[in-house]
């Protein structure tokens, strides 16, 4: 048998002084993953099917009013709350720190959902429909989830799978840059970055050593494998 | 060149093969057992390079096709407008394509116009109604004929104005709402040449935006996008620093370091005020000034209106802040100063815009590293909305028959022009629309275009960079429909007319005529053989080290008149219509043209989070005072129109002026987009003499019910408790 073991460690770094809020990263993630198009009520009910969302925050009054921009998807904790109360072992730890989730094995208990302090679970509570010929877009690498299912950020992990199988068809490691998430991939101010954090030498390595690193909600122990770096030097507010 | 040996040739997997022609009828069934001859294996993709249409920005992209079908769009990393990267807008141009509501074959419309009912009719028919109608107007009166679409670069523009020239009609007109021609007539004016800036934003230390939102919409977002990050992280020890002047806070000025909240149409005398500023401060750059034969006495001479109290008082700003500015402008170099759509889209806007070329000069961040250079071949109309009126009257007065029109010109002109009301009197008008859009549902004969994924075409993209850049638009899958490209019908129509007509245009497809424009433009450059060129060409998606042209310095031409707005003018009395009105272009809409995609309806707007709807944004106070509440159905008058729609309470935006954005309230276009939200063009009244002032129009807003039916995505939680995640 194969030891859980990995010479990987997937994470991501996202440098909020970078990020302009644009909503690339939003609609290549939809359509990278298959992700069910919601219609205004499904999103009023709060049921909006988007694995990585930009939070906005305003700050200040007017005049002396900031925005900041807040990209949030699956962070992957190390120790995550989702995965212990699966019911059916849906929600998993992959030796790669990946956290994933077994379509087939949800039966939509949602505590996962309810247990993820970052909200970035989203549950099909209706049927999704891509009406002929959208589904001609449906991505043939990643199931089409029903209702019922829960579903989430897996850092692309189709494209990890592939960057990996080429790899070791040559023997040899995934580089660093070779593989990266559809989000990551768009991003125009080139805010996102992914890699390997088990090889202390790769961009992103570097990048979450930084000094202006922060996690979300680093006090609840979840230890994500996203970080991010803190906007610098907006002064005037 | 046979397909096999082509194929052994770019290579079955490489990131971005190519498959030329892509005419083979696989879409019907996979042929499993015959081995991947036509260009399918199962399970294995495809890459084509091409360009992306979203925008005349034309970045780079390379589609994944996967089975004969188009999965994913990225961009193109080999490409130097967009090194890679793209907007969500370019992601979603894949939804064009499989549009469940494409328009899948000719129609002809049967019942009364507007009506929305159309009949079935095979393309035989179809270029027969066509050329019959060319043909009778050919004899009795060609300049009765009426191109009009959207503003086109590379072959397309050639192959249009070669048609309308040997037709006989001089009425092509070329409009975008959003086109800079503003831009181009303001540097023709100050520079003699109406070159749109590059500006080197990646290694500026400084930058002042004058209502430029490059983030979403300004000349060439990604490009700009992609370098305010290089701006602010790649360098070691320099973070640029970003200054954003304009009344509302849009996208881009969410990322500013510093907002200045300016009086709407007093940014030109903020811009003249900072320039002589610096000027008395002899903060300016004395070889700058001395290379444009200008001086410094003459300068402060002419500025002496623009004393730093008086152009406070009318920006609405403090004195200290705006002097800080100035100082910090002219002293942190290099900087560059943009002026964008903010402030080009008020009655002043040429000479406001003039101000800041001013501003640029004094400064010495003309043609230098981190500042502003003239872009590589990014001419364009610049009187396209100068021609608007002049059609609209021919229109009105019976002089047009027959109309050809490419987008959604009905959605995308004020009323105020009196378009739409002049074009009901063109007896024939024919659509190329790929959806039934307003444009199409008004058409007397619909010949639906490919989408941008199935055709064949060339861009160049506009504001681009130093070097001109041309990027090849190629098919990555079989046409999906019965469809056939807008360039193709032109050339069918042109072979049918015969002449002088089908002599200029003796390409039998858009295929052959980008063939030849790129080895027009690029085989000489090289030499050698054309047809590994033109390979070549297609697996990089385009052809971008052309060199820098002739003409790439700005140099200030010494007649011009030294830059002087005038106050800002406004439709609409200032007692019974309170509040300003600023139109702007979302991330997700541009000008209209991502409404009917379902990807771009439900991306949240990233200032408001609203889908699927429009808005108005209201400053809190300015709501508290007029009793509307988030969320509020309001309505919004203006002298000219009356519309409803939710309000946001909007932190970032003065209390004198309200928001809308552009590109809702469609009257058709698909599912997605029909009857969703307002089209706020339909308030605009337009000043007398005024071209592109589309934020010229005052109006009132009074609050009706507490029903705006308005959905945010926004998590209840995100708009206060920042302090949670230590940012």
């Amino acid at each position: 048998m194969e030891k859980l073991t990995s010479p990987y460690k997937w994470g991501m770094v996202i440098d909020l002084d970078r990020c302009t809020g644009c909503g690339a990263c939003v609609v290549a993630c939809q359509a990278e993953n298959n992700v069910g198009i919601c219609d205004k009520k499904e999103i009023s009910e709060g049921r909006g099917m988007h694995w990585l969302r930009i939070e906005r925050y305003w700050v200040g009054e007017y005049p002396d009013v900031r925005v900041r921009f807040l990209p949030v998807m699956c962070q992957h904790c190390q120790d995550a709350p989702c995965e212990p109360v699966c019911p059916v072992y849906a929600s998993y730890h992959n030796p790669d720190g990946l956290n994933g989730q077994v379509y087939n094995r949800c039966v939509g208990t949602r505590y996962c959902g309810n247990n993820c302090p970052y909200a970035v679970r989203v549950f099909n509570f209706y049927q999704h429909e891509w009406p002929k010929p959208l589904d001609s877009q449906l991505s043939p690498d990643i199931t089409v989830r029903s209702r019922g299912v829960m579903e989430k950020c897996t850092f692309c992990i189709q494209r990890i799978r592939r960057a990996k199988e080429e790899a070791k068809e040559e023997g040899r490691q995934v580089r660093d840059g070779e593989v990266q998430p559809a989000c990551a991939q768009t991003c125009p101010s080139e805010a996102m970055v992914f890699g390997n954090l088990a090889d202390p030498r790769s961009r992103v390595s570097i990048l979450s050593r930084s000094p202006r690193r922060f996690q979300l909600l680093e006090h609840l122990g979840t230890h994500p494998s996203v970080f991010y770096l803190k906007g610098g030097g907006r002064e005037h507010v | 060149m046979k397909r096999r040996t082509f194929l052994q040739l770019s290579g079955m997997t490489a990131a971005s093969a190519l498959l030329a022609g892509c005419q083979s009828k696989n879409e019907k069934l996979i042929p499993y057992l015959i081995p991947p001859d036509e260009g399918v294996t199962p399970g294995k993709a495809t890459y084509y390079a091409s360009s992306c249409t979203a925008c005349p920005a034309g970045c780079g992209i390379v589609v994944r096709v996967s089975e004969g079908r188009a999965k994913k769009i990225e961009g193109n990393p080999g490409h130097p407008v967009n090194r890679g990267r793209l907007c969500a807008r370019g992601q979603a141009i894949v939804q064009e394509l499989y549009h469940p509501d494409r328009v899948a074959q000719p129609l002809k419309r049967v019942g009364p116009r507007g009506s929305g009912g159309f009949q079935k009719i095979t393309w035989a028919e179809a270029l027969g109604l066509l050329t019959a109608n060319l043909k009778e107007l050919q004899r009795n009166g060609p300049d009765r004929l009426a191109m009009m679409t959207p503003q086109l670069s590379g072959s397309l523009s050639a192959l249009v104005d070669r048609f309308m020239r040997s037709y006989g009609s001089p009425h092509h007109l070329s409009y975008e709402l959003l086109a800079p021609d503003w831009l181009r007539r303001a540097t023709r004016t100050s520079f003699g040449q109406p070159g749109l800036p590059y500006y080197d934003l990646a290694e500026t230390r400084y930058l002042l935006s004058f209502g430029a939102d490059f983030v979403e919409s300004h000349l060439s977002p990604v490009q700009y996008g992609n370098a305010f990050g290089r701006m602010r992280q790649e360098r070691d020890t320099v973070r640029g620093h970003f200054t954003y002047v304009g009344g509302r806070m849009s996208l881009t000025a969410a990322s500013a370091d510093r907002w200045m909240p300016v009086r709407p149409g007093s940014e030109g005398a903020l811009a003249l005020g900072m320039v002589r500023l610096i000027l008395a401060e002899a903060r300016y750059d004395k070889a700058a000034l001395a290379a444009h034969n200008l001086k410094a006495e003459l300068l402060l001479d002419h500025l002496k209106g623009f004393d730093l109290a008086k152009v406070a008082d009318l920006a609405g700003l403090s004195k200290e802040s705006v002097a800080e500015v100035a100082r910090e402008f002219a002293t942190t170099r290099p900087s560059l100063a943009m002026a964008g759509e903010g402030l080009a889209f008020q009655t002043n806007g040429r000479e406001s815009v003039r101000a800041v070329h001013l501003l640029n000069l004094v400064t010495g961040n003309l043609n230098r590293s981190g500042g502003v250079y003239p872009a590589g071949a990014s001419d364009g109309p610049e009187h396209s909305f100068a021609e608007l009126p002049a059609l609209v009257e021919k229109m009105r007065t019976g002089g047009i028959k027959l109309a050809l029109i490419k987008g959604d010109l009905r959605h995308s002109i004020p009323p105020a022009t009196g378009f739409q009301e002049a074009l009901d009197k063109v007896p024939f008008i024919v659509s190329f629309s790929t959806l039934l859009d307003d444009t199409a549902l008004h058409a007397d004969l619909i010949l639906p275009d490919h989408a941008a994924l199935e055709s064949w075409g060339d861009v160049i993209p506009r504001g681009g960079l130093r070097q001109t850049v041309y990027g090849l638009i190629q098919p990555v899958v079989t046409p999906l429909h019965d469809t056939r490209q807008f360039g193709d019908v032109l050339l069918a129509a042109a072979s049918e007319l015969g002449g002088a007509v089908s002599e200029v245009l003796p390409w039998k497809s858009c295929r052959e005529l980008v063939r030849e424009t790129a080895g027009r433009r690029l085989a000489t450059a090289r030499g050698g053989d054309f047809e590994t060129l033109w390979v070549e060409l297609l697996r990089r998606g385009g052809g971008f080290d052309t060199g820098t042209g002739p003409g790439t310095t700005y140099r200030w031409v010494a007649a011009a008149k030294l830059p002087t707005p005038d106050l800002p003018a406004f439709a609409g009395d200032e007692v019974q219509f309170p509040l300003h009105l600023q139109l702007f272009s979302s991330t997700a809409f541009h000008d209209g043209r991502g409404a009917p995609l379902p990807w771009l309806q439900q991306l949240p707007d990233p200032m408001s989070t609203v889908v699927w709807d429009s808005w108005i944004e209201i400053n809190p106070k300015t709501a508290a005072s007029l009793g509307i509440s988030q969320g509020d159905l309001v309505e919004v008058t203006s002298p000219r129109s009356t519309l409803r729609l939710p309000a946001v309470l909007y932190p970032g935006i003065r209390p004198d002026l309200v928001a809308i954005p552009l590109g809702q309230g469609h009257k058709g276009a698909g599912r997605y987009a029909k009857d969703r939200g307002v089209n706020p063009l339909e308030l605009l009244v337009l000043p007398e003499g005024s071209e592109q002032a589309w934020n010229a129009t005052r109006v009132r807003v009074t609050r009706i019910s507490g029903k705006g039916d308005l959905v945010t995505a926004g998590h209840p939680q995100g708009s206060y408790r920042s302090d949670l995640i230590g940012i």
